[in-house]
């Protein structure tokens, strides 16, 4: 039966109220807001905005380490100094590499981690207090609903049907069903952040493809209270080493905020060949080593999260424009991966977005060819420029750390462009080698537990993410050929969902003595690390039902 | 503006949020300086068309047909299209009930009508009105209004007005009209049976002073009987972890734990549940708690009184005969 729905219009509609799709709509507000004073036609009204948000609550989905580059946050709110929660400045900064018992610092803190001028921040917070600037200005500020499909017209987007709320387990509507809404608008913008699910489904429609595939790593968060003295506030390290080997990909934070809050984290690229690497055990036995466990020992964990980190810069970056529809922030790849910041550029792309879009409405014309307009400002901004210089540096690790480190080397004496410009890329699931070995299943109660103080089980770290969804409702997580798990991936990979997921979504079981799928999907803490790790791209990540995932205040 | 008010009744009594709505068109034909008529439906019921009078209203029309005892979609639509194609009203007010959720969007469609639905307020702004509904799980409110001819078809939400706001008849009583509908009895599709009401027995988990609790070592779902059986003996009530609600082996009505109920009973024993921490906040607060489990090392023990190393295939049948030996 066709779903009868409610029909909505806006002028611009905002799907995801992150860092950059927030500082769209408060530009936009602000642009609105002079072009009234000026008495210029025609109307446009800051209530005709809608920003979708499907977290409980404004904030409640972010998640980053976080160390904020001010820059753009100053361009959008001149005085942000004065209102905005900034946990504290960054006061010294340090890198070390280590190995398993000893650490060795860097003489001089590499350039790219240099922090000076830069804050320690909670983005969950710094988000919260965006979006009630947002709220203040009168624009249409939706939380707990996502954007489940999109509404294609011309050679574009329309707008988005968000998700239909009140179907139980077996897709049949329950006594509070309720239809997702239409909500049309003259220009959508997709700030969903890393891996967003219309962005992905809107990408390959209509082949909006970068140079090379978008390569992502996964970033797993703690943040600690530790007995005072242990961490001066304000102070940054970076790891690389271990316990992560040479071949992988990342490494390890721990940052000092205000009253003795720790934010100690690791980030892992999504392209490492052992498809049983576990990253949430990595991050679990870094936090043993003698340089953090001095830290944390005596302390309490207080939030746990995991969320996937777009790599893969200038070169990935899909057409962002099209008719009637944006892409920015980590949806549009431009995260910088050397200096392992996005929130800056995720704020200014909004911007740019907004005064786009603003230029547009006053012309009466939303088709991607005035649209373009958005790149040629990013092309002109700051954004370009510091995106282009690291062009080729994730790329460059590909082939292991030394050869990344020699690789960046010589692209930060040549402005980027290295040995070889540009670098090609593959989707990090490709690099995962093949095991084939007889269909059987891993003990899994053999699986890393920690000591229930410094380390933890999975179930244990999801608990503390305060992740929450409705039960009875249709698996979110959806396999299109579930067939695969059974019949190839075990023998093949050994069904690495089980190893890459940080929330124990996903479990083989045995039933009636065959082996089984068993997803958890209310354990989800939304980073799409599955949807993006799967061997053989099966697993489709789509929104649940609205104010469903994490809890990640103070994030 | 001339506005027909259709109320509800099930076995010649009201349903209240009738006079809800009641009182929102006395409000509307004040702004419009219109005119109200009421509507009683059913068998038999010309004592509440009565009731219905004292109200200050200008006419009240009893339908009335043995096809119209009892509430059917097809009886309703098709006697109400005819009541509104000889009334001719500008708009048709009804209480947003379960039952007119059912019939009232079929009757607007009959007429090739639009209809606003489940508003929860009316504005009246320069001759013209419009309607309130809310929207986004009431995040926004909607304003509505009609762009077609009449007539209108709206409902009000139960609790949007206050029916102790009513005004009664200025000079007594309204007259009380009847009117004839045709129906024939092939026109009515669905048969209605007796009334009846739901007897769910609601478990109420939180009251229970014993519950027996499943977790993942039962191991299938045949195995469930064998703890509802103990819950039996013991006189207590039975619950699981998520995963046992997950799989559906349970109701979901019977989950324990940070996605479940939480529940501080005096005595909770746990069969095969390895404790992890979403389960055991859910029920920590229990008086006593006792568990069996296979793996010594499963966090329950350390919250447990008292702890069962051991299969629990052997152990429960070993308690059941005991607690029925006691009993």
């Amino acid at each position: 039966m066709a779903i009868e729905r409610e029909q909505l219009e806006a002028d611009v509609l905002i799907v995801g109220a992150g860092p950059g799709g927030l500082a769209c709509a408060l530009h936009l507000a602000n642009l609105f807001e002079k072009h009234a004073a000026a008495n210029k036609t025609p109307a446009l009204s800051a209530e005709n905005i809608y920003v979708l948000e499907k977290g409980r609550e404004v904030g409640a989905h972010q998640l980053s380490g976080a160390i904020m580059d001010p820059r753009a946050l100053r361009e959008l709110v001149p005085d942000f100094e004065k209102t905005a929660p900034l946990d504290t400045p960054v006061t010294s900064d340090a890198v070390y590499y280590f190995t398993e018992g000893e650490s060795y610092k860097f003489p001089i803190t590499p350039p790219p981690l240099q922090n000076h001028g830069n804050y320690v921040v909670s983005v969950s917070k710094l988000v919260k207090w965006l979006g009630g600037l947002v709220e203040k200005k009168g624009i249409n500020l939706f939380t707990q609903f996502a954007g489940r499909e999109p509404i294609y017209a011309r050679d574009g987007i329309a707008g988005v049907i968000t998700e239909d709320k009140g179907v139980d387990k077996n897709g049949k509507p329950k006594d509070n069903f309720t239809p997702g809404y239409e909500l049309r608008a003259k220009v959508t913008v997709l700030a969903e952040g890393a891996r967003g699910s219309l962005t992905k489904e809107m990408v390959n429609k209509l082949r909006l493809d970068g140079l090379n595939p978008q390569i992502y790593g996964i970033g797993i968060k703690e943040l600690w209270d530790v007995q005072p003295g242990r961490i001066e506030t304000g102070f940054v390290a970076h790891s690389l080493g271990w316990p992560l080997t040479s071949d992988l990909y990342g490494g390890g934070w721990i940052y000092g905020m205000q009253n003795n809050r720790v934010s100690v984290g690791m980030v892992v690229a999504l392209e490492y060949k052992n498809p049983l690497f576990d990253p949430h055990e990595a991050f679990q036995k870094f936090k043993t080593h003698p340089t953090v466990k001095k830290i944390l020992e005596g302390g309490k964990l207080v939030r746990y999260g995991a969320k996937t980190v777009p790599y893969g810069g200038w070169y990935s970056m899909p057409r962002n424009f099209v008719d009637g529809g944006l892409i920015i922030g980590d949806s549009a790849s431009v995260l910088n991966s050397q200096r392992l910041k996005g929130i800056h550029t995720a704020i200014k792309t909004g911007m740019l977005a907004a005064e786009t879009i603003y230029e547009a409405l006053c012309k009466g014309d939303t088709s991607a060819e005035t649209l373009s307009a958005y790149q040629k400002k990013v092309d002109e901004s700051w954004v370009k420029k510091e995106l282009w210089e690291v062009r080729n540096f994730h790329q460059a690790f590909h082939a292991g750390l030394v050869p990344g480190l020699v690789q960046s080397g010589l692209q930060f004496v040549t402005g980027g462009r290295g040995l070889v410009d540009p670098m090609r890329s593959e989707p990090g699931y490709m690099d995962y080698k093949k095991r084939n070995r007889s269909a059987h299943l891993v003990d899994q109660s053999l699986r890393y537990k920690g000591d229930g103080k410094l380390t933890f089980d999975r179930l244990t770290d999801v608990y503390h993410s305060g992740t929450r969804h409705e039960e009875d409702q249709p698996c979110h997580l959806i396999v299109l050929e579930p067939n695969i798990c059974i019949d190839r991936c075990i023998r093949e990979y050994g069904n690495p969902c089980q190893y890459f997921c940080p929330a124990a979504v996903y479990e083989m079981v045995t039933e009636k003595g065959a082996p089984k799928l068993k997803i958890n999907a209310s354990n989800c803490v939304h980073c799409k690390t599955c949807d993006i790790a799967d061997p053989y791209q099966i697993i489709n990540w789509v929104p649940p039902e609205g104010g469903g995932g994490p809890n990640y205040e103070g994030m | 503006m001339k506005i027909l008010l259709i109320t509800e009744q099930r076995e010649g009594k009201w349903n209240g949020v009738s006079f809800e709505t009641l009182a929102a068109a006395q409000q509307i034909v004040q702004h419009t300086k219109g005119s109200l008529t009421g509507v009683v439906v059913g068998k038999g019921v010309a004592p509440l068309a009565d009731q219905l009078a004292a109200y200050q209203i200008d006419e009240v029309l009893l339908v009335e047909n043995d096809l119209l005892d009892r509430y059917t979609p097809d009886g309703y639509s098709l006697a109400l299209r005819q009541v509104i194609e000889s009334v001719k009203p500008d708009l048709v007010l009804l209480p947003h009930t379960y039952q007119v959720r059912d019939f009232a969007p079929k009757l607007a469609a009959s007429m090739n009508k639009g209809m606003i639905g489940d508003c929860i307020d009316y504005r009246y702004d320069n001759g013209k009105l419009i309607f309130v509904r809310q929207m986004f799980q009431g995040r926004t409110s909607a304003d509505v209004v009609f762009t077609a001819e009449g007539p209108w078809v709206a409902s009000f939400q139960a609790s949007a007005f206050r029916a102790d706001l009513v005004t009664k008849h200025a000079s007594g009583k309204a007259p009380v009209k009847s009117v004839a509908v045709e129906l024939k009895p092939e026109q009515i599709r669905t048969k209605p049976l007796e009334l009846f009401r739901e007897a769910k027995q609601a478990v109420d988990l939180t009251s229970a002073p014993i519950l027996v609790s499943v977790g993942r070592g039962i191991k299938a779902p045949e195995n469930i009987a064998l703890a509802e059986k103990l819950a039996k003996a013991m006189h207590g009530e039975i619950c699981a972890s998520r995963p046992i609600c997950d799989e559906g082996w349970l109701p979901m009505d019977r989950q324990i734990g940070s996605s479940g109920q939480t529940v501080a009973p005096k005595l909770y024993l746990a069969l095969g549940i390895s404790g992890a921490i979403q389960h055991v906040v859910g029920m920590k607060g229990s008086r006593t708690i006792a568990a069996i489990n296979k793996d010594q090392n499963a966090p329950i023990f350390e919250i447990a009184d008292y702890g069962i190393v051991g299969d629990l295939f052997e152990i429960v049948p070993a308690l059941i005969e005991e607690f029925e030996k006691t009993a």
